[in-house]
């Protein structure tokens, strides 16, 4: 085996040109998908923790059963009642995950600010509970850049009047922070309530479509809004890993079906319909460069060996005459190929680590559709898929020897011996 | 001429036919040959180009197989040998020397002797051992880190027979060993394989035109179109 590898290195020397193109192709075409799997890496990391943290999604949302459906026309029949949440909240604190538990409850109505009055939709949240959420939203890199200050809302804990509206509606009804609005609302039992608000800092969904609409407000106030004392539409479940998400869901289901309650689970995945459309997307363009790439790499590894095939007919006849069987004629041209691919494969590697440190150390920025802001041009390193395309490089790269390799194998050894 | 005719032949060739087809055209390039070669024989097979001395050797050293007629390789029949069993009994019992020395032009001289040992699975130790120690009985063993094109026709043909020899071949096929070399490294190549003939009783079979180089074999066959006009056995 050691003969046959220095055999197969040494193969490889004798054309330099030539082994060299094809080890570029193979590195270049390995970094591309390797930047290409950390750059998408990177966008499914801050997707993942745009949607728990940065709208609040949590890990889990728990809800009566069939309140995603009908709870919009039945609200009454579908919110947990107020001793229905505090029974749960006090279960799920119990688990080892489990970091926050937080009653939500959306409402929409009209907001005016005296002359004008547009629609809202709205969250009703605990002060508290998100700043806890929001903690995980951004990355030390992200805080420091001050690119997303933006983003951040507060609720005031100990003034539930005091409302948070996303920046497009501040805009649309020409609003100040500190400014006097009312909100109208229809309660549970269908009467109309108004409030008045006092405008607190804004906020930027990071998405154009619901930047002009949404808005946070105090639990208490949605509460009192809806009138509903004490219950939330859902409960929305903070832990203390992403990876343990699937896992909980699962356990908290059995532990609260055990206990009584009826009610169901979805992951934050799930319910995040922008996440998904993007990692669907971002997963299709990874595919369809992964088959161009892995293509471009086969053929240049097929005509490589095949050249070389060539070349060595009558060193194929020598081995053969003193005693190399056939399939060690494969052996050793498919190791060459191998060899030639794993070192491609590696040239790749470094290359896509000083490419991603260049880009990363550049600082560059961009606003990816449907954003309301810049965000950083990041690549991860995406160990997983990259070691995927290490190991499917390598074996492909192998595998297109294999034909060429074959065909100097069944060779007859004297038209081997006679070939120049 | 040693008793060599005495022990029972390696090599037995019955009625070997052996016809090409060209195109449309059948050509008959060995008729009915029937030959016996003994272990310890020092033969040369000649003739002029064309009489089928090179398809003679190829069957002899079992890298063609006849049209008709029987090829019994130390009392084994090897028309039942697949490829597999064919190259094994290569590697184990036969040593090739081509005209055109046919070494690996990335391998040292010591790697190319160790080749055909690596091949049969010897450990590298022995087998680096056992290829230095070829390259001593060729007088090579200065060069043993030389690549093949750093090296002399004369030298690298003595590279391809110590290879030959480094398996403790039964029979060693040389097809034209000196047809490349000049007329002073043809003679030492040959005086080389009779040394080696006599020293380690391995049998040698070659092809020559050279009729000075049939001055120092025990058997000559003479072949034309095909057949064995003489089988001449020297005093």
């Amino acid at each position: 085996m050691k003969n046959m590898i220095r055999l197969a290195l040494r193969g490889m020397m004798r054309n330099r040109r030539r082994s060299l193109m094809t080890l570029l192709a193979i590195a270049f075409g390995f970094s591309a998908i390797a930047l290409f799997a950390g750059y998408t890496h990177n966008v499914y990391d801050g997707l993942s923790r745009q949607s728990i943290h940065g709208e609040m999604l949590g890990h889990l949302t728990l809800s009566k059963r069939g309140m995603r459906k009908e709870g919009r026309l039945d609200p009454e029949r579908y919110l947990l009642t107020a001793t229905e949440v505090a029974a749960i909240t006090k279960l799920l604190q119990d688990e080892q995950h489990v970091e926050m538990v937080a009653p939500r409850l959306a409402l929409s109505g009209l907001v005016s600010n005296g002359r004008a009055s547009t629609i809202f939709i709205a969250e009703g949240i605990e002060p508290e509970a998100v700043v806890k959420l929001r903690s995980g939203s951004l990355t030390e890199a992200e805080k420091k850049s001050g690119r997303f200050d933006n983003m951040w809302m507060r609720l005031d804990a100990e003034r539930p009047e005091v409302v948070s509206l996303a920046e497009g509606l501040v805009e649309l009804l020409h609003l100040k922070e500190g400014e006097q609005a009312q909100v109208l609302v229809n309660t549970l039992s269908g009467q109309a309530n108004a409030a008045d608000i006092t405008l607190g800092k804004g906020f930027n969904t990071g998405n154009a479509g619901s930047n002009d609409k949404f808005a946070f407000v105090s639990l208490v106030l949605a509460r009192t809004l809806l009138d509903a004392e004490g219950r939330a539409d859902r409960l929305t479940i903070l832990l203390d890993d992403k990876n343990q998400t699937e896992a909980m869901r699962d356990r908290l289901l059995a532990r609260l079906g055990a206990a009584g309650f009826d009610v169901e689970i979805m992951t934050w995945q799930e319910l995040s319909d922008f996440y998904n459309q993007v990692h669907g997307m971002f997963d299709m363009i990874f595919g369809f460069i992964f088959s161009i790439v892995l293509t471009v790499v086969v053929m240049s590894v097929a005509n490589s060996m095949g050249m070389t095939v060539i070349e060595r007919t009558r060193e194929i006849g020598t081995l053969r005459a003193i005693g190399l069987k056939r399939s060690g004629v494969v052996r050793l041209f498919t190791m060459e190929s191998m060899l030639l691919t794993l070192i491609g494969c590696a040239a790749g590697l470094l290359i896509t680590l000083l490419v991603r440190w260049g880009v990363n150390a550049a600082d560059i920025s961009y606003i990816p559709p449907n954003s309301a802001g810049r965000v950083p041009l990041l690549i991860d390193l995406d160990i997983m898929r990259t070691l995927f395309t290490f190991l499917l490089m390598g074996v492909v790269g192998t595998l297109a020897a294999w034909m060429p390799a074959r065909r100097a194998a069944q060779k007859d050894i004297i038209d081997a011996l006679g070939h120049v | 001429m040693s008793d060599n005719t005495s022990h029972p032949p390696i090599l037995k060739l019955r009625n070997i036919k052996r016809r090409f087809l060209l195109g449309e055209t059948t050509i008959d390039a060995l008729n009915s040959i029937s030959l016996d070669i003994h272990a310890g024989e020092f033969l040369a097979v000649w003739g002029p180009s064309g009489s089928g001395k090179s398809t003679l050797m190829n069957i002899i050293g079992l890298i063609d197989s006849p049209t008709e007629g029987e090829v019994h390789f130390d009392e084994q029949d090897t028309r039942v040998l697949d490829d597999d069993a064919l190259t094994e009994f290569r590697s184990r019992k036969l040593g090739f020397v081509f005209q055109n020395f046919n070494l690996v032009p990335v391998l040292s001289a010591l790697e190319n002797v160790m080749l055909p040992l690596q091949i049969q699975g010897v450990a590298e130790h022995e087998a680096r051992e056992r290829a230095a120690a070829a390259l001593v009985d060729v007088g090579l063993e200065r060069f043993k880190d030389s690549l093949p094109d750093k090296l002399s026709g004369g030298q690298r043909q003595r590279v391809a027979i110590a290879r030959a020899l480094v398996v403790d071949p039964k029979l060693v096929i040389a097809d034209e060993p000196t047809a490349n070399l000049d007329s002073e490294n043809s003679r030492m190549v040959v005086e080389l394989m009779r040394e080696m003939n006599r020293a380690r009783k391995v049998t040698f079979v070659f092809t020559t035109h050279d009729q000075r180089l049939l001055d120092h074999v025990d058997r000559k066959i003479l072949l034309r179109d095909g057949n064995i006009v003489s089988d001449e056995v020297m005093a």
